[in-house]
């Protein structure tokens, strides 16, 4: 596992206790949220399993004796959702979800700059070459998953940036 | 054997020597005060050069300041602490610690719970007196506590918060053996601090619920 650096919260005890003053809990909340991206962001990691989630490092601290409920942890993850970093992948159920520690936009527009700095325009390349090629490694797109990527290129599709393609069976895309 | 050094012509010799040791001495000594001038001339321009160079360090980065402000201290020269004259031009730092008031406002709006750079802060707090009550420091225990809530702390509050500056948090039980309170004024008071938004719960706390200050939490980055 990676070394995460952790806020100074999650050393602070009452973190994992949802505050009742409207003002410190919106702050406290938006702390959870950061939290939650920087970790996934440094884990590389893109779904969060609730339940599982309970017991990880990231919701609970076992040096100081402190975790934060589910409740709390659904509380975080909705807010999520309302700024765009995540989707459930089971709307009613929401025991699964997908985290973006960077939005579609955001990778598209990373990507893209990519693209830019390697006078790559014009070219097609693969999905494939994009996200696992060797030219990527040390990107941080490098292992972003399929559906993302997919996500990130339609955003910049939809800006006439890109048009993605399909020939003989692959995927590819075409930056302009 | 005929001696040297001794009768008239040698006493008047020796007389000779020493005042010109003498004059040597002083110019000498002369010639060292207006070196270390010059030394000093060339230290100030050094210094200035410096200050112009890193001037952007000097306001944003706050332990380069502190180094850069002993570095002035030691030749006698503040240049954060005076508006006037040549460092005021130079820096545009007459206008620092206003500045810093200022950004103060919008720290504690932002940040209830965080504070640093103590001196830089306490300088600029005071400066910012003279726009009224609202922003105050209040000197506890060791420490100091700065208020940007338009309200006033009560004696009950400032002791509680004294109480809870060692641990960082305190519990009701600790007001009521501690401060020897009732159970009524105890939780008044911690809802108070609650109702601030000074205070923060910690209900996974045993035996009983605590209230902690972020203020009085010491910063740890931690890396695991």
């Amino acid at each position: 596992m990676a070394d995460i650096e952790w806020p100074w919260q999650y050393q602070f005890p009452p973190f994992f206790t949802i505050q009742p003053n409207i003002e410190t809990r919106k702050k406290q909340i938006e702390a959870w949220c950061s939290l939650v991206l920087s970790y996934t962001r440094q884990q590389k990691t893109y779904s969060i399993d609730v339940r599982e989630s309970q017991n990880s490092p990231l919701f609970n601290n076992k040096a100081i004796n402190r975790k934060l409920s589910m409740d709390c942890i659904l509380t975080v993850l909705e807010e999520l959702r309302k700024t765009g970093h995540l989707e459930w992948t089971d709307n009613k159920t929401k025991k699964q979800c997908l985290v973006m520690w960077r939005t579609p936009e955001e990778w598209g527009k990373l990507i893209y700059s990519w693209i830019c700095s390697r006078s790559m325009n014009n070219t097609v390349c693969t999905l494939f070459e994009l996200t696992e090629g060797e030219e990527s490694e040390g990107t941080e797109f490098h292992g972003l998953e399929n559906w993302l990527l997919l996500r990130a290129l339609k955003s910049l599709e939809s800006q006439e940036l890109a048009e993605l393609m399909s020939f003989d069976g692959s995927d590819g895309v075409k930056f302009f | 054997m005929h001696r040297r050094g001794h009768g008239i012509g040698a006493i008047k010799k020796k007389d000779l020597a020493q005042a010109r040791y003498k004059d040597k001495g002083s110019e000498i000594a002369e010639d060292q005060v207006s070196q270390m001038a010059k030394q000093m001339e060339k230290f100030k321009e050094h210094l200035e050069d410096f200050a112009v160079n890193h001037k952007e360090d000097i306001k944003k980065d706050p332990e380069f300041r502190v180094q850069f402000q002993n570095m002035c201290a030691s030749i006698g020269v503040d240049p954060l602490a005076s508006s006037k004259g040549f460092w005021a031009e130079m820096l545009g730092v007459g206008d620092f610690y206003y500045e810093i008031g200022v950004q103060i406002i919008e720290v504690c709006i932002a940040t209830s719970h965080r504070n640093g750079g103590k001196d830089d802060l306490l300088r600029a707090i005071k400066k910012l007196k003279v726009l009224g009550n609202g922003f105050t420091v209040i000197p506890v225990g060791r420490t100091y506590l700065v208020q940007s809530v338009p309200g006033e702390l009560s004696m009950d509050h400032t002791m509680l918060l004294q109480q809870a500056q060692d641990a960082g948090f305190v519990t009701k039980s600790d007001l009521l053996s501690g401060l020897k309170w009732e159970e009524d004024r105890a939780g008044r008071a911690l809802d108070f601090m609650v109702k601030e938004g000074l205070a923060w719960l910690d209900d996974q706390a045993t035996p009983e619920r605590q209230y902690w200050f972020p203020s009085f939490f010491p910063y740890t980055a931690v890396t695991s």
